[in-house]
């Protein structure tokens, strides 16, 4: 008996299971409130670690969500704001710049969804292959590296690295008989100097999630197939990626939910106007029109329409992922 | 009873001489209070910007008024930003420097008209600038007793010897100095372009607007309608010449991804040949930079062929302005008033006395570092005060001379918050498509009404639907 088992309880608790089975009064059993009292009062201690993390995600994720409330709403610096219902939103959908700016989220979101989400789940099947230690550490080391570095660097090092006139990659392009390019100014270009700029910064540091669930297979399946004669890459095929598939869902769906997230930091650091209506994203767009311009409202507007089908998506990614994996985030 | 008569009569005359007393200019009674005062770049962690504040209010106190100036710190990088934040939280200064977003903020009422205020000025009233008067008249919410800031276009002098061509002073004179500029050698090292811009065409259009015919933003068409300047045949015409520049490498085919700091590099190493810099001040930076990077080298001021573009005098694009909340509006405008005398122009222009110049008898020298010295609130205009020494170089001066010569109004105004959509929308469409045009992408000649009708599209037909309605 623990100090948390009352007097009269018929069944035993179990490690660390709650004793839901003690008898009480039919009708304090059925409250839900007289429930959580309990629930609470036995395993204080956990809901007392749980608290920070809880008043933390109430206070600056909860909470603001009150504040999108300026979007049906006109603001005013003096006095209540005044309520206008949709009109921010018949402005914003009003606006053919709006479409364009939500057609370049989703291509830009769609892009790297399809070309940078799997080079990391690549990338740590390939590290797991490497057989020295030294060198698979070394190079965990260097691929990381250009996680730390902000987008102004990284803006940076691509724009002198992609410069027609002296930049490494044209120099590189000149050596084999092609023509100088400018990718930062080529409306066909500038999309993929995203992607692969995107690819090039987190692929290394996203790839240690993966690593972390190869890392917890089973040793045991790996002899076993080893027993049976199977090639590494059917060793990879039949037991490391299947092993890493509820870590690929669960990320997976996280992405698609923060798919109109198309990196504000990154766009707004490599654009240029060259090309602004190419990579202009409903985040430098809600910048532009609402922080820089004051519009605060339509802002506000744009950025709880994206999250409203961020929502959306999510809860989409969700299901599908429940029906064909059997995984989902809950 | 005869006593009494004359006391009735003096007691009416005082009560009728009161009015019109308070009415005079200047000599404005005691004011008292503190002032909170939010602006870029005035820290409490630069002591220049500390001590002048005190003595500003020591100048005060000696004039009677009892007024303590508080700095409210905001970081310079992102201020229009943090600035829009601090104010939505309810934190509200009595005096604001706002550089943008100030429109959002007046159309609420939030915002004084200054135009009363300063006309009850002594000092404050005489120190404004034409294009100050113009702006505040048609938004009196606003106060930047600074020159206009026009562009000047700026080479270094043995470089335009060098050349065997002389300053231009038209269009097709431009077109042959710039042109042979690239591959004229100074110092053993060839210039490798004519001229650059940083980021877009804005600063070329600066000075060659008018060349084209572009002489304020709406004008009319063939037709007789009115058309803003982006869509119309002048507007083609120059960016057909800004392709020709383009292509034959005379406008440095990176400036849209070289921003300010580039370009001014590209002109210190002999990179590019010609630069515009903002009349005053940064003339002469960009003047004192060169000749600390090449030793000996002197700029020279050109001039544009046709006159500068027209001054937007619709708003001030930045400065003070004064929140109806505050309860010190006789402090703040006694600070103001203070600070465009004479006195406290001496004080503005001219920095400390025995660091930033020195003084013997009535001749007055600058030190070294009289070149770092800025003014904080107010320019005044020459025409009421001049200090004695001029932080500026002679080129620098002329500079802004050359603005004051050029000055003409434009014809633009202040957009409703109902249009931010279609105005950002057309903006983002032009700003592209410009640079397809200067680059080759697209041809003046046969992509021209497609570009047209696109820029509409874009909210350019919503832009001047609203101004045929209100010009």
């Amino acid at each position: 008996m623990t100090k948390h088992d009352k007097a009269g309880a018929f069944s035993p608790k179990i490690g660390n299971v709650p004793n839901r089975a003690r008898p009480r009064q039919a009708d304090a059993y059925n409250s839900r409130g007289a429930r959580l009292r309990d629930g609470v009062r036995e395993w204080w201690p956990y809901y007392l670690m749980l608290a920070p993390g809880l008043i933390y995600f109430g206070l600056f994720h909860y909470l603001p969500i009150w504040e999108a409330r300026l979007a049906f709403e006109d603001l005013r610096i003096i006095g209540p704001n005044v309520w206008v219902g949709t009109k921010h939103f018949a402005q914003l959908f009003a606006s053919p710049t709006f479409f364009e700016v939500l057609k370049n989220t989703l291509i830009i979101s769609a892009m790297k969804v399809a070309f940078v989400f799997p080079l990391p789940i690549i990338l740590s099947l390939l590290l797991n292959e490497v057989r020295s230690g030294r060198f698979r550490r070394g190079v965990q080391s260097v691929i990381y590296l250009p996680h730390f570095l902000s987008w102004v660097v990284i803006a940076g090092i691509f724009i002198a690295a992609l410069s027609p006139s002296n930049g490494v990659v044209n120099d590189l392009r000149d050596f084999v008989g092609l023509d100088r390019r400018s990718f930062m100014t080529d409306s066909g270009s500038i999309r993929w100097v995203l992607v692969w700029s995107e690819a090039w910064r987190s692929a290394g540091w996203d790839s240690l999630l993966y690593f972390a669930a190869i890392m917890a297979i089973d040793p045991a399946l790996y002899e076993a197939a080893e027993m049976d004669g199977a090639s590494r890459w059917q060793k990879m095929r039949h037991i490391t990626l299947p092993g890493i598939v509820p870590t690929i869902a669960t990320l997976f769906i996280l992405h698609v939910g923060l798919f109109l997230n198309a990196g504000f930091d990154q766009v707004f650091n490599l654009s240029n106007d060259a090309i602004r209506d190419k990579i202009d994203i409903i985040d430098t767009y809600v910048y532009r029109l609402g922080i820089t311009g004051g519009q605060f409202s339509l802002a506000t507007a744009a950025g709880l329409f994206k999250g409203v089908i961020g929502m959306i998506l999510m809860i989409g990614a969700h299901t599908l992922s429940k029906r064909l994996t059997g995984k989902g985030v809950w | 009873m005869k006593d009494l008569t004359i006391s009735r009569r003096a007691l009416l005359a005082g009560l009728a001489a009161t009015p019109a007393l308070a009415m005079l200019p200047g000599r404005a009674m005691a004011a008292s209070g503190t002032i909170r005062i939010v602006m870029k770049d005035l820290l409490t962690s630069n002591p220049e910007d500390v001590a002048h504040v005190a003595r500003i209010e020591e100048a005060l106190a000696a004039r009677g008024h009892d007024i303590k100036i508080e700095i409210i710190d905001l970081p310079s990088e992102g201020y229009a930003e943090k600035l829009n934040l601090m104010l939505l939280s309810g934190d509200v200064p009595d005096i604001i420097y706002f550089q943008g977003g100030d429109e959002q903020i007046a159309q609420q009422g939030v915002l004084m008209d200054l135009n009363p205020l300063i006309a009850k000025t002594e000092h404050l009233s005489k120190a404004l600038w034409p294009h100050n008067t113009a702006r505040l008249g048609n938004y009196p919410h606003l106060l930047y007793v600074y020159p206009a800031r026009t562009k000047a276009p700026v080479m270094r002098k043995d470089l335009l010897e060098a050349t065997g061509l002389s300053a231009p002073t038209s269009l097709e004179e431009w077109d042959a100095l710039l042109r042979a500029i690239p591959g004229t050698e100074i110092g053993g090292k060839a210039v490798k372009h004519g001229i650059i811009a940083p980021n877009n065409t804005a600063e070329l259009d600066a000075i060659f607007d008018p060349a084209f015919g572009i002489e304020q933003t709406w004008m009319k068409n063939a037709d007789g309608e009115l058309i803003h300047s982006r869509i119309s045949e002048g507007e083609r015409a120059k960016l057909a010449w800004y392709a020709s520049l383009f292509a034959d490498g005379v406008l440095d085919p990176e400036f849209i991804t070289s921003n300010w700091e580039v370009k001014e590099d590209k002109f210190y190493t002999g990179q590019v040949g010609v630069v515009m810099g903002t009349a005053g001040p940064v003339v002469g930076i960009y003047e004192a930079k060169m000749a600390q990077v090449n030793p000996g080298a002197e700029l020279v001021l050109l001039t544009p062929p046709a006159g500068i573009q027209a001054v937007d005098v619709s708003k001030e694009s930045r400065g003070f302005a004064i929140p109806v909340t505050t309860k010190k509006t006789d402090a703040i405008m006694a600070f103001f008033d203070f600070v465009a005398s004479p006195e406290g122009q001496m004080m503005e222009r001219l920095g400390f006395e025995g660091e930033h110049y020195t003084r013997e008898g009535d001749t007055l020298t600058a030190t070294d570092k009289l070149g770092a010295w800025y003014p904080r609130f107010i320019y005044a205009n020459p025409n009421y005060h001049q200090p004695p020494l001029s932080p500026l170089s002679p080129l620098a001066q002329s500079a802004l001379q050359q603005g004051v010569d050029f000055f003409r109004a434009d014809n633009t105004f202040v957009w409703s918050p109902e249009l931010a959509a279609a105005v950002d929308g057309a903006e983002t469409y032009y700003r592209t498509n410009v640079f397809r045009f200067v680059s080759g992408e697209l041809s003046t000649e046969n992509d021209w009404d497609a570009f047209v009708a696109g820029w509409l599209a874009a909210g350019g037909q919503a832009m001047t639907d609203h101004a045929r309605t209100v010009m």
